[in-house]
């Protein structure tokens, strides 16, 4: 059976995916509407697009961490077993990222959804 | 895998061996010593006594302040009093003491003999003790900054700020250099250094949050550099960063400031809590609950805390919609924070505690840190902060974080881990006596603040007037503090005076599980052998361990070829990899920090020629301590470290330690190169016209110097691969060739402005234009320097086809500089041309 | 009710974030109160948790009942707290400063900072422009708009009785916008470092019943009539080139590097609140600014006698 998910990565690295996804997203919000608000018209002047463009990025920003939760969701292998992972074997150590990459993934969740939160209640640049 | 001892090995001689190829050098050479036990401890030592002169510069602040229109103190005198006691505290004390801690403390930890680099280790610390003699020495002399801790201009660049604005900016550059070499060695010892076995998911978790600390060190002190060199560049040649009337703008300097400010404020908080991350388990006698939701907290807390620097400038006037993102993160960052405290809470629920000392001071911390986050998510909210911003509600907060977040918890640290500094214990006695003297005399210093600032008073004031209610709580801050500083003056009495004639007692009082607790105060090898770790807590669940490693039953024993050497394992498995061979006791560290140090003095003073001198000798002193100290042919292939496993001596690319300091110093680098990026967009955003009428650099120059520098890459690179096939007149062809272009390179990268009249001191395009031009231009010539460094490796015989790190290290190096060239060109070249 | 009494006068005062007399500092004195009514809860529940599980309990929870309590305690609570509370203020921002529709302030005051006093112009839209310093008035009521900028260094304006801080920044020109509600008497006072006498720059702040505003801001539209007055006051003034500086109306002295003097007498202090406002402060402050405030950037007039001092400082008490 062909897998929907591409092939487990063996990396240190994947643990920040999320993390990093909320770092663009969080710069990609503050850049866009410092330089709207900055440099008026360069980006056009309709304040609700800007908004429109803020929920965009949210939403795919909150894409790419779901996706990122799923791989690490399997790497945990679908939450079997139980934490602390703590045995001195691979296949611990391979849980034991799952299971913290997985964490990071709802914190990371949770923090693009507060970024995007501004973008509900202001209405325009207010400077 | 068990330990079994080998028949034929004589272990005395081994011992015997290993003592003397690892003994500290005696007498006045002592200071010469690199290794971690006494680089941790004179490091440790030195921030503690910064920590002393700044908390009496805090006990005068609270005697002038006792009374209004107090005459204590002179206004300018104040002004130097308060902006050295924030200085000190944060720059002398709350980040080198992590520093110390980390330094004595992860060896032990890790089960490795000593951290990678133990002479950059020494270079860090002689750096530090002499940047903090320098800023601390100024107030004698009057000459102390006096414009705050965070120096912002035009205030800071004025002639009112005088000689102490460079003595900050100086001083404290070279000791953020320190921490920069600290950060890269935490970071390789961290990945690379661990005992076999010692998988992530095993790491102490000391370990986990240093790693990501040394992370956040990389990514936060650099737009501080880079924000100082914009400053002196300023002060010194009147370049106008923060001039408005040449197109400068004096929020530049916040926006860099607090994009190194705010993480340095986790910076300063997460080593503290990793300390009571080992501490609770101790004391509540399990392994610790929710191993992995400390690391979501560890590296959760590293990201969030770089969105959070507009905090710091909420009343600056940004548009509302900027000042909410921040506010949004900076109330996010309070979940990860949450997630700490509860799984500590966690932890002791599911264990039987024993109150100790040590747990008194951790868990008083807690108590004043949570007040501390909770105000801190009041100042958050961007309504609340324009209120309590830059007043007393501040002051009062940050301490509550500062010291519950760091003080308590270091002193816990203290109380904790003194054992392993000779085998001798501190008083519990003097310990409970004096937290509850801190305790109670924080808290009535420092929570009647909250309402002095509520009622009005701004922070940086030298007086206030007697009729508008603040008299009395002010009084009341000031007796807290003579509490609070009495508390302090008990442990320092424990310290130093208590422990003499005390017996030794047992190294591990407390039961502990991690492997610290099996070193040997005595003995400076760090461990006598390091064992293969199957558990989070190897002695509690690994029986005999202790007695195992001490009697040199595990790898490396044995120090037959009279060098010291450590074990370099994997990334996430811990499998050995290499022995690495360390460097041992050497003056080059202290004549390196001495000339280095010499530079900034000189630049401070305007001696130009004195400046210029010792930078050469820096130059000098660094190149023989390359040339002798690293990159060494091992006289054999391998060697066997016992049972079975044999190891190379030698490794590089991608397996040598080296090409990972290079590969972290290099993005601590790009990050400062980045920040100096931002400055030029952040001019471009202010003003309609950026560029103030100023014709740019063209396009000719900065094309040519990007093909040269490209040039000089692709050369790099070939000389690698030909060295690699044996091709040695062809490498050194190319190497020599590559240096040659490299240096024009450097002069297309000038001429660029040069030849187009770019005036820097007429407006800020032409300086910030200048600037990124410059920095490519200096680091192309490094690039340079480099190449003709692997050259002469390669002519001396001691670079060899087989034996080629140096090349693979440069060969990174110039990667980095080839997306230093990309940006700095395009950016001068193509964007005003884009416009 | 009564019981609270202490408590509500420990938070007063004219210069009192939480006795408040303006929309914004009521909204945020509100905010407060009810984050204080979250968090002290809040506090006391993790410290009384450490404490029962360090102290007081007697068997240990499983590990997995434990890992619950991290979730509960340390994600789920403050998750909600949290996103309540932004939220609720990010609401509040728009409704505290709304500057894009403060356009139509009928009243717009400009201010500058120096170190360590502030220039201030007055300005209404049929054209009335009244220079002044080192005092702010406003009408009840009624919304203000401030528009802040500096000359040396960064400071900032803040009456924390009617609202919150805005920076005055070199090269910048920020905004502020306030609405009094309470009649009375405040202070404000420079909240950004600025310099060796930062603690010494602050100012009363008279919040008016609308008609007496306008009476009051009328007749500073017009020269006072003390500069007529007799004595060689003027004539010292004159003398010792104080006019360099500073500005008089009606006079031929229109410099403001100084603080305008044109109604002096009638402000409430001298020196940027430093002083209360008298013929001997005046006189003691034209001796040596220095004396009162190190670093001022006005020169000593040690070379005038004390009888002179009194002259100029009468003749400038009488510029009501």
């Amino acid at each position: 059976m062909r897998h929907p998910l591409p092939p487990e990565i063996e990396s240190l690295w994947t643990l920040f995916t999320a993390p990093v996804v909320w770092a663009l997203h969080f710069l990609a919000c503050y850049v866009t509407a410092a330089i709207f608000c900055a440099k008026p018209g360069l980006l056009g002047n309709d304040f609700f697009a800007l908004r429109t463009l803020i929920a965009g990025i949210t939403l795919l920003s909150l894409a790419m961490i779901v996706v990122a939760a799923l791989l690490a969701w399997r790497q945990w292998g679908f939450g079997t077993g139980d934490p602390p992972h703590d045995d001195p074997t691979r296949r611990d150590r391979l849980l034991f990222q799952g299971y913290a990459t997985l964490l990071l993934s709802g914190l990371s969740f949770v923090a693009v959804i507060f970024t995007a939160l501004p973008a509900v209640f202001l209405t325009e640049c207010l400077r | 895998m068990s330990a079994q001892p080998e028949p034929t090995r004589d272990k005395a001689t081994e011992e015997a061996q290993l003592r003397a190829v690892w003994a500290k050098p005696t007498g006045w050479r002592y200071w010469t010593s690199v290794n971690n036990a006494q680089v941790g401890l004179w490091y440790g030592a030195t921030a503690f006594a910064f920590m002393l002169f700044a908390g009496l510069l805090g006990l005068l602040i609270r005697a002038q302040l006792a009374v209004p229109q107090n005459d204590l103190l002179s206004a300018e005198t104040y002004n130097q009093v308060y902006t050295l006691h924030g200085t000190v505290m944060m720059f002398l004390f709350a980040v080198p003491i992590f520093e110390a801690v980390a330094i004595f403390l992860l060896p032990p930890m890790l089960g490795a003999r000593e951290l990678p680099f133990p002479r950059l280790g020494a270079f860090g610390f002689w750096s530090f003790l002499i940047g903090g003699i320098f800023v601390c020495g100024s107030i004698f002399f009057g000459v102390a900054p006096n414009s705050g801790w965070f120096m912002y201009p035009p205030l800071a660049t004025s002639e009112q700020a005088g000689i102490g604005a460079d003595i900050w900016l100086l001083g404290l550059s070279f000791i953020e250099v320190a921490s920069l070499a600290a950060a890269v060695e935490l970071i390789v010892g961290i990945m690379k250094c661990r005992a076999p076995g010692m998988r992530v998911n095993l790491m102490p978790l000391f370990a986990w949050y240093l790693l990501i600390v040394a992370g956040m060190i990389l990514f936060a002190f650099p737009p501080l550099i880079a924000g100082d060199l914009l400053f002196e560049l300023q002060r010194m040649f009147d370049w106008p960063f923060f001039d408005p009337a040449r197109g400068g703008d004096p929020l530049l300097w916040q926006h860099l400031f607090w994009i190194f400010g705010h993480p340095e404020v986790y910076i300063i908080f997460l080593p503290a809590i990793a300390l009571l991350a080992m501490i609770v388990p101790t004391f509540a006698r399990r392994p610790i609950v929710g191993y992995s939701w400390i690391v979501l907290a560890a590296v959760g807390t590293g990201f969030l805390s770089f969105g959070l620097w507009v905090h710091h400038m909420f009343a600056t006037g940004l548009p509302q919609i900027s000042l909410a993102f921040f506010s949004a993160a900076s109330e996010a960052v309070a979940i990860p924070t949450a997630v700490q405290i509860f799984v500590f809470i966690a932890t002791m629920l599911a264990g039987r505690v024993i109150f100790s000392t040590p747990m008194l001071f951790a868990m008083g911390g807690i108590a004043i840190f949570v007040m501390g986050g909770l105000t801190g998510v009041m100042v958050a909210l961007v309504p609340f902060d324009w209120q309590a911003h830059d007043t007393y509600f501040v002051v009062a907060h940050l301490h509550y974080v500062l010291i519950g977040g760091m003080l308590f918890p270091v002193f816990a640290g203290l109380y904790y881990y003194y054992p392993l500094i000779g085998g001798k214990h501190m008083s519990d006695r003097v310990g409970r006596f004096a937290f509850w003297l801190m305790f109670a005399g924080f808290n009535i210093t420092f929570f009647p603040m909250h309402l002095t600032g509520l009622r009005g008073m701004p922070r940086r004031v030298y007086t206030y007037p007697a009729d508008i209610g603040w008299d009395w709580l002010n009084l009341i801050s000031t007796m807290g503090a003579v509490v609070l500083g009495i508390g302090m003056f008990a442990v320092v009495m424990d310290v130093t005076l208590h422990r003499r004639g005390k017996p030794r007692g047992e190294v591990n009082p407390w039961n502990a599980g991690t492997l610290e607790w099996i070193s040997e105060p005595e003995e400076n090898w760090g461990v006598r052998s390091i064992p293969r770790i199957e558990s989070r807590y190897p002695l509690w669940d690994q029986e005999a361990l202790a007695r195992q490693v001490n009697a040199g039953d595990w790898y490396l024993p044995d120090a037959k070829e009279g060098r010291r050497e450590t074990l370099v394992t994997s990334v996430l498995d811990a499998e050995p990899e290499q022995v690495l061979r360390v460097g041992g006791t050497s003056y080059v560290t202290i004549i390196s920090a001495l000339t280095l140090g010499t530079v900034f003095v000189a630049l401070t003073f305007k001696w130009w020629i004195v400046s210029l001198i010792s930078g050469l000798a820096f130059m000098a002193a660094v190149l023989w301590w390359l040339w002798n100290g690293t990159g060494d042919i091992p006289e054999k292939d391998g060697k066997d470290i016992g049972h079975g496993i044999s190891l190379p001596l030698y490794a590089s690319g991608v397996k040598s330690v080296g090409w990972w300091a290079m590969f972290i110093t290099m993005t601590g680098d790009g990050t400062a190169f980045a920040s100096l990026v931002f400055g030029y967009f952040f001019f471009w955003t202010v003003h309609a016209d950026f560029t103030g009428g100023i014709a740019g650099p063209g396009m000719f120059w900065p094309m040519m110097a990007l093909a040269l520098f490209a040039l000089s890459w692709a050369a790099t690179l070939a000389a690698r691969e030909a060295n690699r096939r044996g091709k040695l007149a062809v490498a050194w062809i190319l190497l020599g060739s590559g240096a040659l272009t490299s240096i024009a390179g450097c002069a297309a990268a000038l001429a660029g402005p040069l030849t187009t009249g770019m005036d820097p001191t007429a407006h800020v395009y032409a300086a910030i234009v200048w600037t990124l031009v410059i920095w490519a231009a200096l680091h192309g010539a490094m690039g340079g320097i480099m190449q003709l460094y692997c050259l002469a490796r390669s002519l001396a015989g001691r670079l060899t086809a087989r034996h080629d790190m140096e090349l693979h290290n440069v060969a990174l190096y110039w990667h980095f500089m080839l997306v230093t060239a990309l940006v700095t060109f395009a950016v001068v070249g193509l964007f005003p041309e884009a416009l | 009710m009564a019981a609270l009494t202490p408590v509500f006068s420990a938070c007063s005062g004219v210069q009192s974030a939480l006795d408040p007399a303006g929309e914004e500092s009521g909204q945020v004195a509100r905010l407060f109160w009810l984050m204080i009514a979250g968090g002290l809860p809040i506090w006391a529940f993790v410290v009384a948790l450490s404490l029962y599980a360090s102290r007081w309990k007697l068997e240990p929870l499983r590990e997995d009942t434990a890992a619950r309590v991290i979730f509960w305690g340390g994600v789920v609570l403050p998750v909600t707290v949290l996103a309540a509370l932004l939220a609720y203020a990010l609401w509040l921002m728009p409704s505290l400063r709304p500057f894009a529709g403060s356009d139509d302030a009928t009243l717009r005051i400009e201010i500058t900072g120096r170190q360590f006093w502030w220039h201030v112009v007055y300005k209404r839209p049929n054209g009335v422009r009244v220079v002044s310093a080192n005092e702010i008035r406003l009408p009840v009521g009624e919304r203000v708009e401030f528009a802040l900028t500096s000359d040396d260094m960064i400071h900032s304006f803040w009456i924390p009785a009617l609202g919150g801080k805005m920076d005055l920044i070199p090269g910048r020109q920020n905004r502020l916008s306030l609405r009094a509600t309470k009649v009375g008497t405040y202070r404000g006072q420079c909240a950004e470092f600025c310099g060796t006498s930062h603690a010494l720059m602050a100012f009363p702040a008279i919040v008016m019943e609308g008609a007496a505003f306008e009476t009051w801001l009328n007749a500073r539209s017009r020269p006072s009539s003390g500069v007529h007055a007799p004595g060689t006051g003027r004539a010292l003034f004159e003398r010792n080139r104080c006019g360099s500086c500073h500005r008089i109306a009606g006079t031929q002295w229109q410099s403001t590097a100084g603080p305008d003097l044109s109604h002096v007498g009638s402000r409430l202090t001298i020196g940027a609140g430093q002083l209360a406002s008298g013929s001997e402060a005046l006189a003691s402050f034209v001796a040596d600014a220095g004396a009162v405030k190190a670093g001022a950037h006005m020169p000593a007039n040690s070379h005038l006698s004390a009888a002179e001092l009194t002259e100029i400082a009468t003749w400038l008490k009488g510029l009501q």
